[in-house]
């Protein structure tokens, strides 16, 4: 143990983590004064600066995109992600940095430096609905949450002018309007989808995705160093224009502008010290990257915001006198009803009109068909459902027959064929005491942390809701007179691959049956609040960003009065 | 473990730039190998009033593909091709496949097609991917743009 100035190593807050939800707890955190830590244990990543593939062509790259074999084959996990490439790689956990115990198949997907997966969302901002809030307690699964739709549309409000969204006002009860930018186009094709489902389907709708990508800035992005977004559509590299929304771009350098936060990359964090005498935590212990070295921060508030999977294992490994099985975990849930999105099945076609049309450029979103099922009432043989991706596009190709002249004449020759569509499902899951986290008894990360364990699996409702996808979204897709309907199930494709981990650390009204309350703020530890995926109840349909960070802002409000009050 | 911890810093070697030439080092390839392979890959798409594949350096590419992406059996049927192209051609010409003329290099390579269907399809594959992928290609004939700046989602299409 390394002992530093205990003065110089206390702050007022501690901040766990610099993703997505952890830089808006920085930001909202130094807002109201704070002394802040920030907390990150991958490397910093500067804004602009430190992408260093943002601006390179595709002819730039080595090997023109494609990851040498090498990398694919030490990397079995993180390969398989869609966004892992030539030009994004570094931006990726690679396998052996971080093992962990796949008792089911998982693919945990992490990006460890300043900023997260916030570099490499895919930057979907779809509300939630009361239809979600209510979902377990009147399906009967998990517990009931412990907020409603109320109590965070003021905050979704709040972040999304921050972070800038772009969308239509739809008027759907079942996924609210928020304070949109102007939204993408639909092509000619989705646009004729959207109409078609309109006609046929009174509860259906097609609508374009709302993105966290800015379309019409405002004065709050411009101070914040961002600009329009130039749909250059490789968001994963960086941008440089800050045209989507990040940690990097967006909340770090704001909190860092107040010159209130400490930014301490490299920082591992390995638990959480609880003080037995004051009955609450006092601050965190870190092993330094590179060192290896461990020290102790102290604040008066911590927020644990490491991602679900992480902030679940720092907590299972923060053990005290009080609280041996975890900090705050009393009710032995802690890691127990961990939950994701179901993206197994997708449904293609073709549509042989529009055919003098294309389009021009290119787009980072695409249109998004809100969940339709078991909305208002249960209609199916299984519970909750899905909501899905939908996208047309032109292809266009070149023959490639011959060699010589004659290959080299096709090659210039652009054919164009006719529009495809697709779309991918993205389905809750019912949080379950069997799917769960645990630490490993013997085996430890490569710095002495122990391992993750993931026992985390599909279950008959999932399996029943995939099929329904398949043969609603072919029902719709041949209603609108698409040729060649295929739905596809990928049954192999493990949980993890959605990057929507979520619980393990939930939030509830019952401190029997849930680790944290409706401020995020644990039932039993006062001082230690969960804003990431780890504190999610249930999954609802929607792509969850846009929640942990209205969740975040919310908390910290609370927390920031309740220290006021001398409660924290 | 010092590896593990050392490659959270890491950024691939690429990231602090590459240059044509600095590709030149892979040593996949014999120099010999290395001028079968870049008149193969000029006798599939040649120069005429535009530029052929081996001023793209499309034989550079394929070699780093090779080398670096492709398994060993792959890699096995591309060496072989190689061979079986030289041979080929002293078989039918009496000489080294980089001797013969283009329409003698013309001649060999479209009797692979038959003879040697796998390396044929992957040479063939290969070029076009470097060529389709190259500077020239993208800026000229497909007219990719870093930075579109827009999304228009139904416009006429202009044959």
């Amino acid at each position: 143990m390394h002992y530093l100035d205990t003065k110089a190593n206390t702050f007022d807050a501690i901040v766990v983590g610099s993703g997505i939800s952890g830089g808006w707890a920085a930001k909202e955190l130094t807002k109201h004064g704070l002394r802040t830590l920030v907390l990150e244990r991958g490397r910093d990543v500067k804004h602009v600066t430190d992408y260093p593939t943002t601006n390179m062509n595709p002819w730039e790259f080595e090997h023109r995109g494609q990851l040498p074999r090498e990398i694919r084959e030490q990397n079995p996990i993180v390969s398989k992600c869609y966004a892992f490439y030539e030009g994004s790689s570094h931006f990726f956990v690679k396998d052996a940095e971080h093992p962990y115990v796949q008792e089911k198949p998982f693919d945990w997907i992490r990006g460890y430096q300043v900023g997260g997966k916030s570099l490499l969302w895919a930057r979907q901002t779809q509300r939630w609905s009361d239809f979600d809030f209510d979902g377990p307690a009147r399906d009967g699964f998990a517990v009931d949450w412990p907020i409603r739709y109320a109590d965070l549309a003021p905050w979704y409000s709040y972040v999304e002018k921050f972070a800038g969204i772009s969308g239509n006002k739809d008027g759907l009860p079942n996924l609210p309007d928020g304070e949109f930018q102007p939204p993408h186009q639909m092509n000619c094709v989705e646009d004729f989808f959207q109409k078609q489902i309109a006609a046929k389907y009174k509860d259906r709708h097609v609508i374009q995705g709302r993105c966290a990508h800015l379309t019409d800035p405002k004065p709050i992005h411009f101070q914040q160093g961002r600009a329009q977004c130039q749909h250059r559509t490789i968001c994963e590299r960086g941008c440089p224009f800050g045209g989507y929304f990040s940690s990097n771009a967006s909340t770090i350098p704001w909190a860092a502008k107040t010159g209130k936060m400490t930014l301490r990359p490299d920082s591992v964090v390995h638990s959480i010290i609880y003080d037995e005498k004051k009955g609450k935590a006092k601050g965190v212990r870190v092993i330094d990257a590179h060192t290896k070295q461990m020290t102790e921060y102290y604040a008066r508030i911590i927020f644990v915001n490491a991602a679900a999977l992480n902030t679940n294992l720092i907590l299972l490994n923060s053990t005290s006198s009080r609280f041996q099985n975890g900090l705050g975990n009393d009710n032995g849930l802690l890691g127990k009803y961990i939950a994701f999105h179901n993206y197994r099945a997708t449904v293609s076609g073709e549509y042989d009109g529009f055919l003098d049309k294309t389009t021009d450029g290119r787009r980072p979103n695409s249109p998004y068909i809100p969940r339709f099922r078991n909305v208002y009432k249960q209609e199916t043989d299984f519970l909750r459902g899905y909501a899905a991706g939908f996208s047309a596009g032109r292809s266009s190709y070149n023959k490639q027959d011959g060699i010589g002249t004659e290959l080299k004449d096709n090659l210039f020759r652009t054919e164009y064929g006719g529009w495809h569509v697709g779309s991918h499902m993205m389905g809750e899951t019912i949080p379950k005491l069997t799917n769960f986290v645990a630490l490993d008894a013997n085996l430890k990360d490569p710095f002495g942390i122990p391992q993750l364990r993931v026992s985390v699996d599909y279950d008959d409702n999932d399996e029943k809701m995939t099929k329904d996808y398949m043969e609603q979204l072919t029902e719709m897709f041949t209603a609108a007179g698409f040729k060649n309907v295929r739905s596809y199930d990928n049954s192999k494709k493990a949980p993890g691959l959605d990057i929507h981990e979520m619980g393990g650390v939930r939030m509830g009204k019952d401190p029997k049956t849930s680790l944290l309350n409706k401020w995020n703020q644990f039932h039993n530890c006062k001082n230690v609040f969960v804003t990431d995926g780890a504190s999610m109840t249930s999954t609802s349909t929607q792509n969850p960003s846009l929640t942990y960070m209205a969740l975040t802002a919310r908390a910290v409000d609370y927390a920031v009065k309740e220290m006021k009050k001398q409660n924290l | 473990m010092a590896a593990a911890v050392g490659g959270l810093l890491a950024l691939p070697a690429w990231a602090n730039g590459w240059t044509q030439e600095s590709l030149k080092t892979s040593g996949f390839l014999t120099a010999p190998q290395e001028e079968i392979l870049a008149e193969i890959v000029e006798t599939i798409l040649p120069a005429t009033t535009t530029p052929g594949a081996k001023a793209l350096g499309v034989h550079t590419f394929i070699e780093k593909i090779v080398a670096d992406c492709l398994d060993p059996k792959a890699q096995e049927t591309f060496k072989k091709g190689l061979a079986a192209t030289d041979a080929s051609a002293k078989q039918l010409h009496g000489k080294a496949f980089t001797a013969c003329d283009a329409t003698q290099r013309t001649d060999v390579i479209s009797r692979l097609s038959d003879s040697d269907k796998s390396f044929f399809s992957q040479i063939k594959g290969l070029t076009v991917r470097g060529y389709t992928s190259s500077e020239y290609y993208m800026t000229n004939i497909a007219h990719y743009k870093l930075i579109p700046g827009h999304y228009y989602g139904c416009v006429p299409l202009n044959k």
